[in-house]
């Protein structure tokens, strides 16, 4: 029993933690318009867009959120131009775009390997990260929660139906713009935690995994930013005993929670799904 | 060291003509994939194969077998979960693929192996062992014949589903063909590029080739000349330039992507403004006048 708490002895540890618990409960009140929106694509390569970014910026000695933040709406600005442009699918151009983003960091990274360390970018750093680092960190969530807090009407009727969101005299392109740019800042943040390769199941997984318990918004952005949250600072934790990955193991944490909400959710999981069938046949009298 | 430098190692000769190879395999289904708008399910399948690579290892398989068996294990537990859930398809196929990928990597960290986890995730094209050369042009000798063999079927697929079924071939037969193949194809480019990097292989050949082409065998005529230059002249700068190898053929290919996007003679952003300023220069005809 003593042994489990082994890991709060360390500072590193404890920093660990509760740094992954708060990148994970923004993620996840996040991931709630992700899901809604279909946008799960748009994360994966806004989060993979912001690695130029952060090896420039770490070149140059600027601060890492700077530079990622920068290459993201750069690239979220290259995929509208795009499309607009041409009649190309959009899920091609955001490959498009992301990869050469990707290959353009990978590049600079080959080029002149002192300024930062790949793995740490691709799998995240988290029991190594610096007071700088969890200054920013917590600068851009709190930050992310302002305008989350300011825009939750508005964002939500944009999600749901964005007809009527302009029909009431919103600015849909400016809320689109607000949406992505807060997704942007959100994958810098949880870059540090899971790494480049993963964020995207941060902004996406307990977001889903809500959406199959619950039917009212607002309790599903608490549900996903609860799980968010709980699973970043139990996977944390868990990565000392396993010596493994922090951020695969709460991604496998989180993807353990959705596939059991998947099944055993009350009203939409496939066991209820299945036993609504059975009964219903049932009680038809023949 | 001059220009021709490069061709005289033996490591550099393989390097150079595996990455036509798999550029070639990859920019013939990046038609197809394009098409379809399969972009994610590309990037999905690609970092799925992961925990299949470790789990092949320990058990001392081909690691080419597990990575494909894990591809298609996303792909068929995406459907499966999409079609028994409320859940939208691309967010599915998110939750799947990064659990896959996180697996992988919580395995990865536990299993003592010799696989160095930045050459599965950036490709190691310039010192694949022999045995893994003959694994590659073999299976991407195979999945291009393949491709080829079955374009018609594929592209009917793509193109009109319906149709596709009006003639009596079988739409879920088709999806499953389409995934395996796609599934052949990442595996095949795996060593070369890595797991992060063949989304691009897999997807911007194929957009250059829709920018400049009208009809399909010209766009899959474009995309795999554009992929092999790009390949062969990405490994060749990476030489001189002392870098990622992925990277150099990923950076080529996006420059033949935006020098198709300015210059593309219909499609073109040169073209477009063009068309733009005839459309306001002459008058609009009125509706139902005849020109």
């Amino acid at each position: 029993m003593e042994s489990l708490l082994i890991p709060f002895q360390y500072e590193y540890m404890v920093k660990a933690i509760w740094v992954s618990a708060l990148i994970g409960g923004v993620c996840g009140l996040l991931s709630c318009f992700v899901t809604l929106k279909g946008w799960s694509l748009m994360g994966d390569a806004l989060s993979h867009a912001v690695v130029p970014g952060v090896a420039l910026a770490v070149l140059l000695g600027l601060p890492f959120a700077a530079g990622a933040f920068f290459a993201g709406l750069l690239a979220a600005l290259g995929m509208g131009f795009i499309k607009s442009r041409t009649s190309l699918r959009e899920d091609a151009v955001i490959g498009v775009v992301f990869t050469t983003f990707f290959a353009a960091g990978l590049f600079l990274i080959s080029v002149k390997p002192s300024g930062v360390s790949l793995r740490s970018i691709i799998l995240g750093n988290i029991l190594g990260i610096s007071n700088a680092d969890i200054r920013q960190v917590a600068a851009i969530s709190a930050m992310t929660l302002a305008v989350l807090a300011l825009l939750w009407r508005d964002l939500v009727l944009f999600c749901f139906d964005p007809q009527q969101a302009r029909a009431l005299g919103l600015r849909t392109s400016v809320l689109h713009f607000t949406l992505l740019t807060l997704i942007a800042a959100t994958a810098v943040a949880s870059l540090q935690t899971v790494g480049a390769c993963l964020v995207v199941a941060t902004l996406v997984t307990p977001g889903a995994t809500a959406y199959l318990l619950t039917d009212r918004f607002g309790r599903m952005m608490l549900i996903a930013g609860g799980i968010g949250a709980g699973t970043g600072a139990v996977g944390a934790w868990l990565s000392y005993f396993l010596n493994g990955s922090t951020g695969g193991c709460i991604v496998v944490l989180q993807t353990l929670l959705f596939l059991a909400a998947f099944v055993f959710a009350p009203r939409h999981g496939w066991l209820a799904q299945r036993l609504r069938r059975s009964t219903g046949t049932a009680g038809i009298p023949a | 060291m001059n220009w021709t430098t490069p061709f005289q190692y033996e490591f550099m000769q393989t390097a150079l003509g595996v990455a036509a190879l798999v550029g070639a395999v990859c920019a013939v289904f990046s038609c197809f994939l394009v098409l379809k708008g399969w972009s994610l399910l590309g990037d999905a399948i690609s970092h799925a194969v992961l925990p299949g690579i470790v789990l092949a290892y320990l058990a001392g398989l081909p690691l080419a077998l597990g990575a494909f068996a894990s591809g298609l294990l996303c792909a068929v537990g995406t459907g499966f979960i999409k079609s028994h859930s409320r859940v939208k398809e691309d967010t599915v196929m998110g939750v799947v693929f990064t659990g896959l990928f996180a697996l992988g990597l919580v395995l990865f960290t536990k299993v003592e192996s010799d696989q160095h986890l930045n050459h599965i995730l950036f490709g190691s094209l310039l010192g694949l062992p022999r045995a893994q050369v003959l694994q590659t042009v073999g299976i991407g000798s195979l999945t291009l014949l393949l491709t080829l063999a079955l374009r018609q079927d594929l592209l009917l697929y793509c193109f009109d589903p319906g149709h596709a079924r009006s003639v009596g071939l079988s739409p879920r037969r088709l999806n499953y063909l389409m995934l395996t193949l796609l599934a052949l194809t990442i595996v095949t480019s795996l060593q070369a590029v890595g797991v992060i990097l063949v989304v691009a292989m897999l997807v911007t050949p194929g957009c250059v080739g829709f920018l400049l082409a009208d009809r399909f065998p010209t766009m899959m005529g474009i995309a795999v000349g554009t992929a092999v230059f790009a390949s062969v002249a990405g490994t060749y700068a990476s030489f001189f330039l002392n870098a990622s190898t992925g990277a150099c053929i990923v950076l080529t290919q996006s420059a033949l992507f935006v020098l198709a996007l300015i210059g593309a003679p219909k499609r073109g952003l040169l073209a477009g403004g063009r068309a733009r300023r005839r459309t306001l220069q002459t008058p609009n005809p009125a509706p139902g006048a005849t020109v």
